[in-house]
C-alpha cells in the first residue's frame, strides 16, 4: 500500500512531458505560474473534503463554507476597514465555527453527514448572499491583492505558501497526534475505536472543524487571487472537491487516508484543465473529464477488490 | 434500521405525520394570507400550485431512490439535459410535442438507468456515482448545446403553460398528484413495490427471500430520471423555453427541496420506509413557506437561509421521535 500513489506520479509526470513537448507555450514562466496557482487553491479544497472522508463522512457545504468565509473576509477590509492579519484570523475562526457546527450537529444528534451539510450548504449560501446582497466587496488589503499576484521565485507563487504550511499540518495531526489518528480510527471501524476508548464524537467534531478551517483558508486564497470578495467563490468546488482525493485514492468508507495521492490527483486534474486551455478545447469539456474519472477511480478500486490476493492492477 | 416493531406501526405513524403536515399547511396559509399581501390572490395560488408541481415530482424523484437506501445527486443535472432535449427535438427536428416529450422521458429513464447500473456493477454507493454522472450529464449537455436555450417552441407546447383551472389552479399539479397516486399504489400494492421497499429495509435478506436487488436499484434509478424528465419539461412549460441554467450550475439548485419533501415527509434515509402521502405535502408545504416568505419581501437570500433550517429541524424532529418512541417501547 505504501505506493499506491506511485501510478499517479507517474500519470502526472507523463501528462507533463506531453504538454511540454507538444505546447512549447506550457513551460512558459507565467504558465507555469497560472497552474502553480490554481494547485495551490485546489489543494487546499481537495484536503478540506479528504478530512471528512478520513473520518467515514463528507461535507457537502464546503464551497459555501468557502464562499462566506471568502465574502466575510473581503467585508471586514472593505466595510470594517480592518487591515489583512485580524481578518485572516477572524476568516479561519469563521471556518472553524461553521465546520464546528456541522461536527456538533452531526456527533451530537447522531444524523446524516449528507443532510446535515446539505441543509447547512443552503444556510451559509443564504448568509452569504444575505451578507453581500449577491455584490462583490471590492476594496480589500493591498497587501492581499499583491500576495494574490506575487511570486516567490520565478514561477512559483506566493499563495503556494498557505497550501505547504496547510499540507504539512493536516499531515502532522493526521499522521503524529492523538487527535488523527483517532479520526482514522474513528472511519475505519467506529464501533471498534470506540470499544477502545475513543470518543467518537470528538473525531467527528475535529474532522469537521478541520475541513471548515481548510475551505475558510481556500476561500481566502481565492479572494487573494481574484483581487476581491465574489459571493460566487465556492459554488464550483462540489465535485473537484470530491474527484481529488477520490482518485488520489481515499478510502469513501473512512479510515484510509493518502495525501501525496490526493495532491497527485490535484495536479493531474490541474494539468487536465490546462492542457483544455492550452489545445483551446471548449472547457465545460473539464465537468465531463471530472466526473469521467471519478467513475474511473472507484471502478478501478473495485475492480481491485475483485482481483484475487497477490494480483494488482496498474 | 426501523425493520421490525416500527414497521407494524407504520400506518398510524404515515396518518399522524399527514395529520402533522396538512395543519402546518393550513396554518401558513392562515398566517401568509394575513401577513403577505397577495398571497391568496388567484394569480398567485396559481403560481404556487405550478411550483408545488415541480417539487413534489422532484421529492419522488429522490423518494423512489431513498426507498432502496440510495440517493441521486444527478436528477438536476438528467432533468435539464432530458428537457433540452425535447426543445431539440421540437426546434431543430419539428417533432410533434407529444413525440417530443415522450422522447425525453425516455432519455432520462435512460441516464437513470445508467446511474443505476454502474451503481449496482461497480458496487459503489450511489453517491459518489451519482455526483460524478452529475458532473458528466450536465457537461456533455452544456459541451452541446453550447450553453444556448432553446427558445423556438411550438405554440401548442408554450400554451401548456397558459392553461389555467378554476383561475387559481395549475394542471400540472394534478399531473404530479396524479404520478404520486401511481407511485403509492406500486409502493403499496404490487410486489415490484415491495420488493423496493425490501431491498431498502435489509438488502440481504431480501436478496435472501429471493428478490433481485440489483435490478430494484436499477429500476428506482430509471424510475427517478422519468420523474426527473417530466419535472424538467414542466419547468421550461413554465419557463416558455429551456434553459440550460435553469436549475443552477450542474442542477444543484434541485438538490435542497428534492431532500425537503421526503425527509420532511418521514421518509427514511436508510430506506425501507416510503411515505408518498406525506412526501406530496411536505413539497406543498416548501412551496408554500417559499412562496409566503417571498411575498413577505423577505429576500430571497433568507429563504434559503430558512429552507435550509426547515431540514435541519425536520431531521432533528425525527430524532427526536425515534429517540422518544423508542424509550417507551424499551419501558
Amino acid at each position: 500500500m505504501r505506493q499506491e500513489w506511485l501510478g499517479l506520479a507517474v500519470i502526472a509526470v507523463l501528462g507533463f512531458i506531453i504538454m511540454a513537448s507538444l505546447r512549447p507555450a506550457f513551460l512558459t514562466p507565467f504558465n507555469l505560474f497560472v497552474l502553480l496557482s490554481t494547485f495551490a487553491l485546489a489543494a487546499l479544497i481537495a484536503l478540506g473534503q479528504m478530512i471528512t472522508l478520513a473520518v467515514g463522512q463528507l461535507n457537502l457545504s464546503l464551497g459555501s463554507i468557502g464562499g462566506l468565509v471568502a465574502v466575510s473576509f473581503a467585508g471586514m477590509m472593505d466595510v470594517w476597514h480592518w487591515s489583512a492579519a485580524p481578518s485572516f484570523v477572524a476568516g479561519l475562526a469563521l471556518g472553524a465555527l461553521a465546520g464546528a457546527l456541522n461536527g456538533i450537529l452531526i456527533a451530537q444528534f447522531q444524523l446524516s453527514a449528507f443532510i446535515v451539510t446539505l441543509a447547512t450548504l443552503a444556510m451559509f449560501k443564504g448568509l452569504n448572499l444575505a451578507l453581500t446582497k449577491a455584490q462583490p466587496f471590492y476594496d480589500i488589503d493591498k497587501i492581499v491583492s499583491t500576495f494574490g499576484n506575487a511570486s516567490l521565485i520565478g514561477p512559483i507563487p506566493a499563495v503556494l505558501i498557505p497550501t505547504v504550511i496547510a499540507t504539512a499540518v493536516v499531515a502532522y495531526i493526521l499522521y503524529r497526534l492523538p487527535a488523527g489518528r483517532q479520526i482514522l480510527a474513528v472511519g475505519g471501524n467506529s464501533s471498534a475505536s470506540e470499544l477502545s476508548g475513543i470518543s467518537i464524537k470528538r473525531a467527528i467534531v475535529t474532522a469537521h472543524v478541520m475541513s471548515g478551517v481548510l475551505a475558510g483558508l481556500a476561500g481566502m486564497v481565492a479572494v487573494a487571487r481574484l483581487q476581491l470578495g465574489q459571493p460566487t467563490i465556492g459554488e464550483d468546488w462540489l465535485i473537484s472537491s470530491f474527484a481529488a482525493p477520490v482518485i488520489g485514492g481515499v478510502a469513501l468508507t473512512g479510515g484510509h487516508v493518502s495525501i501525496v495521492g490526493t495532491l497527485l490527483a490535484v495536479v493531474i486534474v490541474a494539468l487536465i484543465t490546462q492542457g483544455l486551455v492550452l489545445f483551446t478545447i471548449d472547457p465545460f469539456y473539464v465537468q465531463l473529464v471530472l466526473g469521467g474519472l471519478i467513475l474511473l477511480a472507484v471502478g478501478l478500486n473495485s475492480l481491485r477488490s475483485l482481483l484475487p490476493v497477490g494480483y494488482s492492477l496498474p | 434500521m426501523a425493520v421490525g416493531p416500527s414497521s407494524r406501526r407504520q400506518p398510524n405513524e404515515e396518518a399522524s405525520t399527514a395529520l402533522g403536515l396538512t395543519l402546518l399547511i393550513a396554518l401558513a396559509f392562515v398566517v401568509f394570507s394575513w401577513a403577505a399581501a397577495g398571497f391568496s390572490s388567484p394569480y398567485n395560488l396559481y403560481a404556487l400550485t405550478r411550483t408545488a408541481a415541480l417539487n413534489v415530482l422532484l421529492g419522488l424523484a429522490m423518494m423512489v431512490v431513498i426507498a432502496t437506501g440510495g440517493l441521486d445527486l444527478s436528477i438536476g443535472a438528467i432533468g435539464i439535459a432530458s428537457a433540452m432535449f425535447a426543445g431539440y427535438l421540437m426546434q431543430d427536428f419539428r417533432l410533434h410535442m407529444m413525440i417530443a416529450i415522450v422522447a425525453a422521458l425516455c432519455f432520462g429513464g435512460a441516464l437513470g438507468f445508467c446511474n443505476g447500473f454502474v451503481v449496482v456493477f461497480a458496487r459503489v454507493h450511489s453517491f459518489i456515482v451519482t455526483l460524478a454522472s452529475m458532473s458528466i450529464i450536465f457537461g456533455a449537455m452544456i459541451v452541446l448545446t453550447k450553453a444556448e436555450s432553446v427558445r423556438d417552441l411550438p405554440p401548442a407546447f408554450l400554451a401548456l403553460g397558459k392553461i389555467r383551472w378554476f383561475g387559481y389552479l395549475s394542471p400540472m399539479l394534478m399531473v404530479s398528484v396524479a404520478i404520486g397516486a401511481l407511485i403509492a399504489i406500486m409502493l403499496r400494492w404490487t410486489d415490484l413495490g415491495r420488493e423496493i421497499l425490501a431491498s431498502g429495509a435489509n438488502s440481504r435478506a431480501a436478496t435472501l427471500s429471493g428478490v433481485r436487488v440489483g435490478n430494484r436499484i436499477i429500476t428506482v434509478h430509471a424510475l427517478s430520471g422519468i420523474l426527473a424528465a417530466i419535472a424538467g419539461i414542466m419547468l421550461s412549460i413554465r419557463n416558455g423555453a429551456m434553459v440550460p441554467s435553469m436549475a443552477g450550475n450542474l442542477g444543484q439548485e434541485w438538490l435542497l427541496p428534492a431532500f425537503l419533501a421526503p425527509v420532511l415527509g418521514g421518509t427514511l434515509l436508510s430506506g425501507g420506509r416510503a411515505w408518498v402521502v406525506t412526501t406530496v405535502l411536505a413539497a406543498f408545504l416548501v412551496t408554500e413557506l417559499t412562496n409566503g416568505m417571498l411575498l413577505m419581501s423577505i429576500g430571497e437570500f433568507w429563504v434559503q437561509f430558512a429552507l435550509g433550517s426547515v431540514l435541519l429541524l425536520a431531521v432533528l424532529l425525527e430524532k427526536g421521535r425515534s429517540t422518544l418512541m423508542g424509550t417507551v417501547e424499551g419501558v
